[in-house]
């Protein structure tokens, strides 16, 4: 069931989406959870699963996932509930008319047979949906994101062509107001009162961190440009209005106050608190490049010792010694 | 004078203006180095008519000649004026031409001001000759030793500090390094610079030896004192950069002074004094027993510093009682000085003498902060690059590629693999 898709699909997935669903899965979880009789049963939990709708936009061969939202699931007929999810689907059409149901989403550790019925289901409204797990058991070894995205394929298995469940790879995306939102819950600490959110939602936190470490290298190099930009275009002006000065070009008083307006503009921020909150994010920024650049240099002088040692060392086999700085 | 200097006079006069004519001085001045011996009578009445400034070279070479010839006992007074002014004003284009010459006229300078007993009168002239002499500011020149020395003699620590700032990159001469880096540990540890005096001992004690060296035992019993004064305590194992004969022979050296280390951990003051009395000899034979009192007034600092791991709030009577002072009087002048001296964070409440021992205030949110990570980011930078370029020539080394290749031809195994060849592999 778990063998890789071949169907050539990119998937882009939304951080907005695994919020979502992490946040609907706590939220279940805790409000099950009330009764203090239950306990004495909470030693055997069922696992509780949780059901929803994906929605987003395919373009050619991209697949991109941008919301979510939750649907009752009917054990008895083991479906969804239909009628609800036509009326969300009409309500989303009038704010985001692009969007389209493209699938559905479920929490559990693998995809189970049981999932193939929901999935066929939902065939008539996408021919092929796609199936969004996220892990809820949290698992800090675990560097990558609880989340797998599941196509169904039509494999011949045993003579019998078969609808099975495949993989899929996709890529995280975010829209700028998204990062600065999962920045903000990444950054909640324990001590503010905000923050039960992370506490009680682990896998919340799990999926926080993973995005917060995929996107740093990608996301800053559109910032770095922008601020290499940002850079020439200051030396410029800087450089015109040196010129002006000196006498080179002619006194232009309209761009002169436009560029005054410019300056004016910035600080934006000026208070105290403001100084000693960014400075000390400024230091833990350079501490964290000084570290790097400590353990580059030590890497480096330790190689360097071997070196030497197998040069010009008469017992070259040095081992077991204990190595102190 | 006789012809023959004269003829040596002039020819230096003509030849001192251009790089091409300084050459061909050089060449005359070594094809002329017997005569200049055997007239050295004469050659110091035709310094005069040279100008140390222009005809630097010239000059050196007569002085030269002049004290090769003649033992140090028998050099004039005004020998060493001479050769001060010499140095203060010789153009460092000219001598770096004879280095050696150079060299050796500046350690005859230090033997006779150590022989007249001024020393004071060599410092100021041999700092001038070490920077001109240096190629840059991180080479060690054999005149380094000599100089710090005289600072050691005259007590003029601090000229001697302002030479150390310097990091040292290149090495001629063996010999040079242990002797630059055990003077300058002395130095450093007179003006009470703990942490430089304990990295200049270290590269002593780990410089590479073929056969163990007197200055080097010598520095390992000062690395071990320093150590405990500055940081506490001593790790009796060597890092893995020492040379072979130090690692099996230094600790043999330095007994007592090991076993003085073992006693300090205890944190016991009269374990520590009874340790003392017993090797005071010893200490006293080797001019360490200055360094070891020290040892013995910095276990009240280390003992004060454990406790505030342990208490929030301590009465002075009961410090005096833990650290083993003799009066709350003592415990209050002890902590108010390491307070003034940053070692520890508190404040002494005098109305019911209680301590409270606080935090490091340091939040890390100034500019002040960001200044110096940045500068010691710069610094971290500089010495990579270095590491990189030193680790890429040592892999280009002969002596390291028929040694590796050594150890890999009688194994054709391609699983063996060794993890020096990856890097350059």
């Amino acid at each position: 069931m778990a063998s890789s898709s071949s169907s050539n699909l990119t998937f882009k997935l939304h951080p907005l989406v695994m919020l979502n669903i992490s946040d609907h899965y706590t939220r279940v979880k805790s409000q099950s959870a009330g009764p203090p009789h239950s306990a004495a049963l909470a030693s055997a939990p069922p696992p509780l699963r949780v059901f929803g709708c994906v929605i987003g936009v395919q373009r050619g061969r991209t697949v991109e996932i941008f919301n979510s939202f939750e649907l009752l699931f009917d054990d008895s007929t083991h479906s969804l509930d239909r009628a609800f999810l036509i009326k969300k689907q009409e309500l989303y059409k009038k704010v985001f008319p692009n969007f389209y149901v493209l699938g559905w989403y479920s929490t559990g550790s693998d995809a189970e047979e049981s999932d193939m019925i929901i999935h066929k289901s939902l065939m008539d409204i996408n021919e092929s949906p796609v199936f969004v797990l996220l892990n809820p058991s949290v698992n800090h070894a675990q560097k990558d994101l609880p989340i797998t995205i599941f196509e169904s394929e039509l494999h011949i298995i045993d003579a019998v062509p078969q609808l099975i469940f495949v993989r899929s790879s996709y890529s995280i995306e975010t829209v700028e107001a998204e990062r600065i939102s999962v920045d903000h819950v990444a950054h909640l600490k324990p001590s503010d009162g905000g923050s039960a959110a992370t506490q009680c939602n682990p896998p919340l936190l799990i999926i926080v961190e993973c995005l917060i470490a995929a996107s740093f290298v990608r996301d800053k190099t559109p910032m770095y440009s922008a601020i290499k930009m940002l850079n020439s275009r200051i030396r410029v002006l800087h450089h015109y209005l040196l010129a002006m000065e000196k006498g080179d070009m002619p006194c232009e008083n309209s761009l002169l106050r436009q560029v005054s307006s410019l300056l004016r503009r910035l600080p934006t921020v000026e208070s105290a608190k403001f100084q000693d909150d960014f400075l000390m994010d400024y230091n833990d920024t350079l501490f964290v490049s000084y570290l790097a650049m400590l353990t580059n240099c030590s890497s480096t002088m330790n190689d360097l010792v071997d070196k030497f040692n197998t040069a010009y060392d008469r017992n070259s086999r040095r081992g077991g010694r204990t190595a102190f700085i | 004078m006789s012809d023959a200097v004269e003829s040596i006079v002039g020819h230096i006069q003509s030849l001192s203006s251009s790089p091409i004519q300084l050459d061909q001085l050089h060449r005359f001045l070594n094809r002329r180095e017997k005569q200049l011996r055997s007239e050295s009578t004469h050659l110091l009445s035709a310094l005069p008519q040279l100008d140390p400034s222009l005809h630097s070279l010239g000059y050196l070479y007569i002085v030269d000649g002049y004290t090769t010839a003649h033992d140090t006992k028998e050099l004039p007074d005004e020998f060493v004026s001479i050769i001060g002014r010499f140095l203060n004003t010789c153009s460092a284009n000219q001598i770096r031409l004879a280095p050696e010459k150079f060299v050796a006229v500046c350690r005859r300078l230090k033997d006779q001001v150590m022989l007249i007993q001024s020393p004071i009168r060599g410092v100021a002239p041999l700092r001038a000759a070490i920077r001109k002499l240096q190629a840059s500011p991180e080479h060690l020149t054999a005149i380094h030793p000599d100089f710090l020395l005289l600072c050691l003699s005259a007590k003029c620590y601090r000229t001697g500090l302002a030479v150390l700032e310097d990091d040292v990159y290149e090495v001629e001469n063996s010999k040079d390094l242990l002797l630059y880096g055990y003077y300058g540990g002395m130095i450093c540890i007179g003006q009470k610079c703990f942490r430089k005096a304990l990295d200049l001992l270290h590269n002593v004690i780990t410089a590479p030896m073929a056969n163990l060296s007197a200055v080097a035992v010598e520095a390992y019993k000062k690395y071990v004192l320093v150590s405990l004064i500055h940081l506490g305590q001593f790790i009796p194992d060597f890092p893995k950069y020492i040379s072979a004969t130090a690692e099996k022979n230094l600790k043999s050296y330095a007994q007592p002074y090991l076993e003085l280390a073992v006693t300090y951990d205890t944190g016991k003051v009269t374990e520590l004094e009874r340790c003392v009395q017993k090797h005071q000899e010893r200490f006293q034979k080797d001019n360490n027993f200055g360094l070891v009192r020290q040892v013995v007034s910095s276990t009240y600092k280390r003992n004060v510093q454990r406790l505030t791991q342990t208490y929030l709030t301590l009465s002075l009577q009961d410090i005096a009682d833990r650290v083993q002072l003799n009066s709350s009087k003592e415990a209050e002048m002890l902590v108010l000085q390491m307070i003034q001296d940053g070692e520890i964070f508190a404040t002494i409440n005098q109305k019911d003498g209680m301590v409270r021992f606080l935090e490091d205030p340091e939040q890390y949110r100034s500019c002040e902060m960001v200044e110096r990570i940045d500068s010691s980011m710069q610094r971290m930078m500089m010495l990579s690059k270095k590491l990189t370029a030193t680790n890429e020539a040592l892999s280009c080394d002969p002596a390291f590629l028929t040694k590796v290749g050594k150890e890999r031809s009688p194994m054709l195994d391609l699983d063996d693999y060794d993890p020096a060849l990856e890097h350059f592999m």
